[in-house]
């Protein structure tokens, strides 16, 4: 079953000469429970595709169905519910609330959406994250690796439709990016969590079960599932 | 056009039937105890639907495990009369013959055992029971299996590690997939080179590298090789049914480990086995 698919998505930035076309006519198709890798060099438009994905930007033309809905039909307020509620983000910078402890950060989407938490289930994401003992901590009081892994937690605890990761270990020293990926990659699979990732780094992107790549805003391999 | 109570019981009614614990309350004229009614009907049904998945799937496997238990008997008695021919034909030129039927019992034998294996590992027949057990245990093992290997292509393991780190595995499985990814490495590994196994430890895993410098991989298969019967073009002329990479993947997930790989075309492949350093 198809989560996620784009028709040809462009995003172009200004105009003329100095037209840049940071998407140039994509069409991706994700199916669920994958982990997929999306790798350019800077430049290439990942990120920008990322943002197109994940509803923070809209593009210039094209469309994406997320969960079989048209996200690019929808005004800026349900786009926003719609963000909090099917995706899931992991960026670079933790983004996680200084004064907020890890497990109150970990809940914060939930409990925004009204919801009550799944006590069971964020239970089972904070022990395969092994985050057990670090609950009450203050994201100053732990380390990076240890933020990143409260950040994925946060994500997978909502049951995101997708979950978007954009360079996950880009601030981790490369030991810690192993243990970092490789829960993202373990958790992923327990949970049947779809997870689209973004790197520059081809070794990281092997741990994918499949690799996109992309050039100039354009798919230059792995588009289209080969089955 | 809903009052908030009535909303409220809705929401209540889905987290329940999410948390399969949804059951009506009273009964009464009102339509929302109609819906109830209706909502404990469709959950029925669906049920229904996935235990009847499930039995077929079940159905399947035990299928797989008939077969493998009732072909070994005709594959023995095989063997045997290709033996009895042997000594009869003595000498004869069609000997030749033979050797292709010994090996092809050979491929359907070993055919068979993955196929059993997969199944049992599948459907939970048996478990993956991971204990915290010494690194080096487990190399040691796998390195003592493949010896006879090694020797006939006049390969050389060298296995690296010297420390004395635990991970939670599980020996007799976890000694199936890496033995099937070091006996991979053996397969394309050119006569008279080296398989290097070395061990990296991480915070939380540990993990398990094995090197060799054989044909490598083509960057387009490599996401493909753990997938259950592929086999890469380039390789169809060696023995394999591509199904030991996808066991290796399998049993590893189940410990909460993972497997990586490099490696570029003629240039050698690493395989790394990621094990758990504790228990979740």
């Amino acid at each position: 079953m198809k989560v996620l698919r784009t028709v040809d998505l462009k995003k172009y930035y200004g105009s003329g000469e100095n037209q840049v076309k940071a998407l140039d006519g994509v069409n991706l198709e994700v199916e669920r429970g994958e982990f997929t890798a999306i790798v350019g060099t800077s430049g290439s438009g990942k990120s920008t595709l990322l943002h197109m994905l994940g509803g923070l930007d809209r593009p210039t033309s094209g469309q994406v169905y997320v969960d079989d809905k048209n996200i690019l039909k929808l005004k800026n307020d349900a786009l926003c519910i719609f963000r909090r509620r099917k995706i899931g983000f992991v960026f670079q910078s933790y983004n996680l609330v200084p004064v907020l402890n890890a497990y109150e950060n970990i809940v914060l989407p939930i409990e925004l959406d009204g919801n009550t938490v799944d006590k069971g289930y964020v239970d089972k994401v904070i022990d395969v994250l092994g985050l057990k003992g670090k609950l009450l901590s203050l994201p100053s009081q732990l380390s990076g690796g240890q933020q990143q892994r409260v950040a994925i937690a946060r994500a997978l605890a909502s049951k995101p439709a997708i979950l978007l990761a954009d360079e996950p270990t880009g601030n981790l020293d490369s030991r810690t990016s192993q243990d970092v990926l490789g829960l993202l990659k373990v958790t992923g699979e327990k949970f049947g969590q779809t997870i689209i990732m973004i790197t520059h780094n081809e070794e990281i992107a092997q741990l994918a079960d499949r690799i996109i790549r992309i050039e100039d805003g354009r798919i230059s391999e792995g588009g289209e599932e080969d089955e | 056009m809903f009052g908030r109570r009535t909303l409220d019981r809705l929401d209540r009614m889905l987290d329940e039937a999410i948390a399969g614990t949804f059951e009506e309350s009273d009964y009464d004229e009102s339509k929302l105890s109609k819906v109830e009614s209706k909502w404990k009907h469709f959950l029925a049904a669906s049920v229904l639907s996935r235990e009847n998945v499930e039995k077929e799937k079940n159905r399947v496997k035990e299928l797989v495990s008939d077969i493998s238990h009732q072909t070994k008997t005709p594959m023995a008695n095989i063997r045997l009369y290709t033996e009895l021919l042997r000594e009869r034909m003595e000498g004869s030129e069609d000997l030749g013959l033979l050797e292709e039927i010994d090996r092809q019992v050979e491929k359907l034998g070993f055919l068979i055992q993955s196929l059993t294996k997969m199944s049992r590992l599948e459907s939970n027949i048996v478990e993956v029971k991971p204990k915290r057990l010494h690194i080096s245990e487990l190399l040691d093992a796998v390195v003592q299996d493949i010896l006879p290997k090694v020797q006939k292509k006049d390969l050389k393991v060298v296995n690296t590690y010297t420390g004395s780190g635990t991970a939670y595995y599980d020996m007799k499985w976890t000694k199936e997939a890496l033995g099937n990814i070091v006996d991979n490495a053996v397969k394309y590994s050119p006569a008279g080179s080296r398989i290097i196994i070395s061990v990296r430890e991480y915070e939380l895993y540990a993990a398990v590298s094995v090197k060799d410098f054989g044909v490598g991989i083509r960057e387009e298969d490599t996401a493909k090789i753990f997938r259950r019967f592929y086999r890469a073009e380039d390789v169809h002329d060696e023995d394999g049914v591509g199904i030991g990479l996808y066991l290796a993947r399998e049993i590893v997930r189940r410990e909460n480990g993972y497997i990586k790989v490099k490696s570029r075309q003629g240039c050698g492949a690493e395989f790394m086995v990621y094990l758990q350093r504790r228990r979740i």
